[in-house]
């Protein structure tokens, strides 16, 4: 490793910040290169000294002043979660409407075949058609039934197809 | 009830249990006042922006995410609370100038000769040098202990970005370090 890699990797040399395999490659370079050993040297000594100078200078709160923070903090209620918050926060119900919304606009982009084929089954109106028996030949009747109302249709024709309808 | 890990005690502050609010805060209280405060240099304004960041933690707890780390959770807030402080009183852009001529005044005055205002000096002037996001990662890392990971997660940015101003702050201490008490030797 050349001195300008290491003298660039020297600061995180100092809270571990790098891999194993790179602090091996430093250290080795630091028993040969006296220039960057001093470096490094020089860092460790600012680093614990800052470190030193943080811890003694580090402030706290008067008991009462840290009571009365807390305490006002909890004048005010928390906000309510909203429904689409995380897992174990997010709303049952919030969920549910959401499925059945999406079950319901699902159905009607992709239309199931058999739903639509069950109407048109459904929609269909002839349910019988009866032919005359063989050798009478001059009238044929024909029955419609809708299943939708009920309503039953006779259609009677004579042989030269003139209609004759009764209800 | 000291048993009970921090995403307990946060649902039982959600299901009204007040008293666990101050018992979660309560390991990081020195921790957010002094980021607060290294940031601003004015114990009374940390105090302010704490106070804010508590409000706030309250308010959003319920948005806390179940597994994540607490820790990293309040400290964000409380970094926010000091950007919105500064912001405020339009000092975020003067910050450095602010420093400046608090250390103008520190020199100036009697008190200096006592040793906490001198500590207080040689920290500031040891973190003037830095830009605030320098400050804030260099103070999480070096001064709170936190983790790589922990920082990035506090201040919303990438490990890498961290390593980049962790290494960039640690040598300009460095060099101000020199600077400042080998030539005096």
């Amino acid at each position: 490793m050349s001195c300008y890699k290491v003298q660039r990797l020297l600061p995180l040399m100092l809270g571990s910040e790098l891999s194993r395999r790179k602090i091996q490659a430093i250290n080795a370079h630091l028993k040969k290169c006296s220039k960057c050993k001093q470096e490094y040297d020089s860092y460790v000594l600012s680093f614990e000294r800052t470190r030193k100078l943080l811890r003694k200078n580090r402030q706290d709160w008067q008991e009462w002043e840290w009571q009365r923070a807390v305490k006002n903090a909890l004048k005010e209620e928390p906000s309510r979660v909203y429904p689409l918050a995380p897992w174990p926060y997010k709303k049952a119900w919030a969920y549910v409407v959401m499925a059945v919304f999406t079950v319901v606009l699902a159905l009607f982009i992709v239309r199931p075949s058999f739903i639509w084929e069950e109407r048109e089954s459904e929609s269909e109106m002839i349910s019988e058609i009866k032919k005359p028996p063989s050798g009478q030949q001059d009238i044929i009747s024909m029955t419609i039934v809708s299943k939708e109302t009920g309503i039953k249709i006779v259609w009677f024709f004579n042989k030269n197809f003139d209609l004759k309808e009764k209800k | 009830m000291w048993m009970k890990s921090e995403d307990e005690m946060v649902e039982a502050v959600l299901g009204g249990d007040k008293q666990y609010f101050e018992l979660l805060l309560h390991p990081y209280r020195q921790g957010i006042l002094n980021m607060a405060y290294r940031v601003t240099g004015n114990l009374e304004e940390a105090k302010e922006i704490c106070q804010e960041a508590f409000i706030k933690i309250y308010r959003y707890l319920g948005k806390f995410k179940k597994g994540k780390s607490f820790k990293s959770w309040i400290y964000k807030i409380t970094m926010n609370s000091t950007y919105d402080f500064l912001r405020k009183k339009k000092r975020h852009e003067d910050l450095l100038e602010y420093h400046k001529s608090s250390l103008v005044n520190a020199v100036r005055d009697p008190e200096d000769l006592f040793s906490k205002k001198e500590m207080k000096l040689k920290v500031e002037s040891l973190l003037k040098i830095l830009s605030p996001k320098e400050r804030m990662i260099f103070l999480l890392r070096d001064g709170e202990g936190f983790s790589i990971k922990e920082t990035s997660d506090a201040l919303g940015c990438s490990s890498i970005s961290v390593r980049t101003h962790l290494s960039q702050a640690r040598r300009k201490i460095r060099e101000r370090f020199e600077e400042v008490y080998r030539g005096r030797r």
